[in-house]
């Protein structure tokens, strides 16, 4: 395109913000058909339990932080935590309504997106919503979110247990700086950083117990398949932050079934071994 | 090397206190959860235990091999205390052991030598109330994965403890009349081979000498890794890592495995 086409033909870029926002809070329109990331294998385990996909669901949430929050002060970075929370929590409710407005009963194998920015902390999730073959929808606060994957999800559910939803915690802290003394006398030495290490397991505890506090809401016994994202930030040294999420589970049957597994031995190709075209 | 003993800084109190009243948390895939179950543990919590650490400095002669014994009392200590941090969480849920540990170590812009050294894992503890810690008393620690535990516990082996040895080496340059001489020809570099060959088994040796002070019969999955780091190509970390394995039982449950050739890629 030209900057003559600009010019003929100017995009009203509120207006299609507006129509694409509109978009969203009607009801999806209804289709008989399936959308789905689910791989064909993924799609049959999923039957094997009597349940099926429905529809690819997304929840996305973005917050801002304050400008120069990052660089300066002590103890923990309350409002950057608190835009992570509420990013995780938003993300998670448009989650939850896109798969309760598709029929959906929970949302398995989320991709579960995170960044940090000075600016600003962004959210995404995106995955497929299922069901008991052709149950009937359930209200949005009932159904679960969860980044195991269909497989996954599958084998919980043969062993009697159950995902109830994400949980999620996050801190994120000021490392105190090292004086100009403490700095030239220890670079010779080998030593702790008491400053580092004490601001890590700060933000480190806050974020968990953050997610078990989720979890115990969510009435759960367990986490499963916790990831955890730490250091500092690549934008301020001096801050520090932790982050883990996982899936909430219990346990719905009177016992865990225990699944007897089998030894097998792959015939398949390992992968290749060596490659020749160096020598060509 | 030197017995690090220290404490659990303030903060971890609060989360373990709820670990005890029956949620769990853990990194293991459902898989794995599901086979921990398999073998009678339950997971009762995911551990952590880091240490932020200010490696010192060393200065190293450009002609001359040798270890470099500050540094890799450096990646010891800084190892230990993370290893022990760890393990004293678990103590704290009261664990049998620690399954699926993994040690990093991660580099940051906190200025020069300065590296994070961290242990992870999930602890667990038998369903049947016997204790499977180790002969020290501790939880055992093993850096397999919950398929690798089970296939471990089904041949009457148990893991007693995650073991490593540590060496920082400096490998010596070769002088110009080395380097002339040989210019041209297929030759092995000696000073080289042996340097590498002397620092790889002082590594695996302090590893066994950790296996032997735990009463273990063998060693599994013993991972050997060299990393430069930060100090340049002629100074290199050999590290050995492996779970330590005692025979506790004569039983060979293990089925003859039955070989499958899968239809998905």
């Amino acid at each position: 395109m030209t900057n003559g086409d600009v010019a003929k033909s100017p995009i009203d870029a509120k207006a299609e913000v507006r129509r694409a926002v509109a978009s969203l809070a009607g009801k999806a329109p209804k289709t008989e058909s399936t959308t789905s990331d689910l791989s064909i294998d993924e799609e049959l385990n999923l039957h094997s339990i009597g349940w099926e996909p429905v529809e690819l669901v997304s929840g996305v949430s973005l917050f801002s932080t304050p400008v120069g929050l990052w660089n300066w002060g002590e103890g923990e970075i309350t409002s950057a935590s608190e835009a992570h929370a509420l990013a995780f929590k938003y993300a998670i409710g448009r989650i939850h309504r896109e798969a309760a407005d598709a029929g959906g009963h929970g949302v398995v194998g989320v991709h579960v997106e995170r960044r940090v920015y000075s600016t600003h902390i962004e959210v995404s999730l995106l995955g497929t919503a299922v069901r008991p073959v052709g149950a009937k929808s359930v209200e949005p606060s009932n159904v679960f979110v969860s980044d195991l994957s269909a497989r996954d999800f599958t084998l919980l559910m043969v062993a009697g247990w159950e995902p109830l939803g994400l949980a999620t915690g996050a801190s994120f802290v000021y490392a105190p700086r090292r004086s100009m003394g403490t700095v030239l006398q220890q670079q010779s030495q080998n030593v702790e950083l008491k400053n580092y290490t004490d601001a890590m397991y700060s933000s480190r505890e806050s974020a968990m117990e953050r997610m078990q506090q989720v979890a115990l809401e969510l009435k759960g016994t367990g986490v499963v398949g916790v990831k955890v994202v730490e250091g500092p930030m690549s934008f301020a040294a001096h801050a520090v932050g932790f982050a883990a999420w996982g899936t909430v589970v219990r346990l719905v049957s009177d016992a865990h079934h225990f699944v007897r597994p089998t030894m097998v031995v792959s015939l398949n190709d390992s992968g290749v071994a060596f490659d020749a075209q160096s020598l060509q | 090397m030197s017995e690090v003993t220290n404490d659990l800084p303030e903060a971890t109190g609060r989360r373990l206190e709820e670990l005890e009243k029956g949620l769990f948390t853990s990194d293991l895939s459902v898989n794995e959860f599901l086979l921990i179950k398999e073998v009678g543990f339950h997971p009762v919590g995911f551990v952590m235990g880091s240490s932020i650490y200010h490696t010192g400095i060393q200065t190293r002669k450009w002609g001359q091999s040798l270890e470099l014994t500050k540094l890799t009392e450096a990646m010891y200590n800084a190892r230990e205390l993370a290893m022990t941090r760890m393990e004293e969480e678990a103590s704290e849920l009261g664990a049998d052991g620690v399954v699926g540990v993994r040690l990093d170590v991660n580099y940051y812009e906190w200025g020069k030598d300065a590296a994070e050294f961290i242990a992870v894992g999930t602890a667990v503890k038998a369903e049947d109330g016997v204790s499977r810690r180790n002969q020290l008393g501790k939880p055992f620690t093993s850096d397999l994965s919950g398929q690798d535990f089970w296939t471990l516990l089904q041949t009457g082996y148990f893991p007693q403890g995650l073991v490593m040895g540590t060496c920082v080496y400096h490998i010596a340059h070769r002088g110009l009349g080395q380097t002339l001489g040989t210019t041209g020809q297929n030759v092995e570099l000696p000073n080289f081979t042996q340097a590498l060959y002397e620092a790889r088994e002082l590594a695996m040796t302090r590893m066994q000498d950790e296996a032997t002070q735990l009463g273990a019969t063998g060693i599994v999955g013993v991972r050997l890794e060299e990393k430069s780091h930060q100090w340049g190509s002629h100074t290199i970390e050999f590290l050995s890592l492996g779970t330590a394995v005692l025979k506790t039982s004569n039983d060979v449950t293990l089925a003859k495995p039955t070989t499958i050739i899968t239809l998905d890629n």
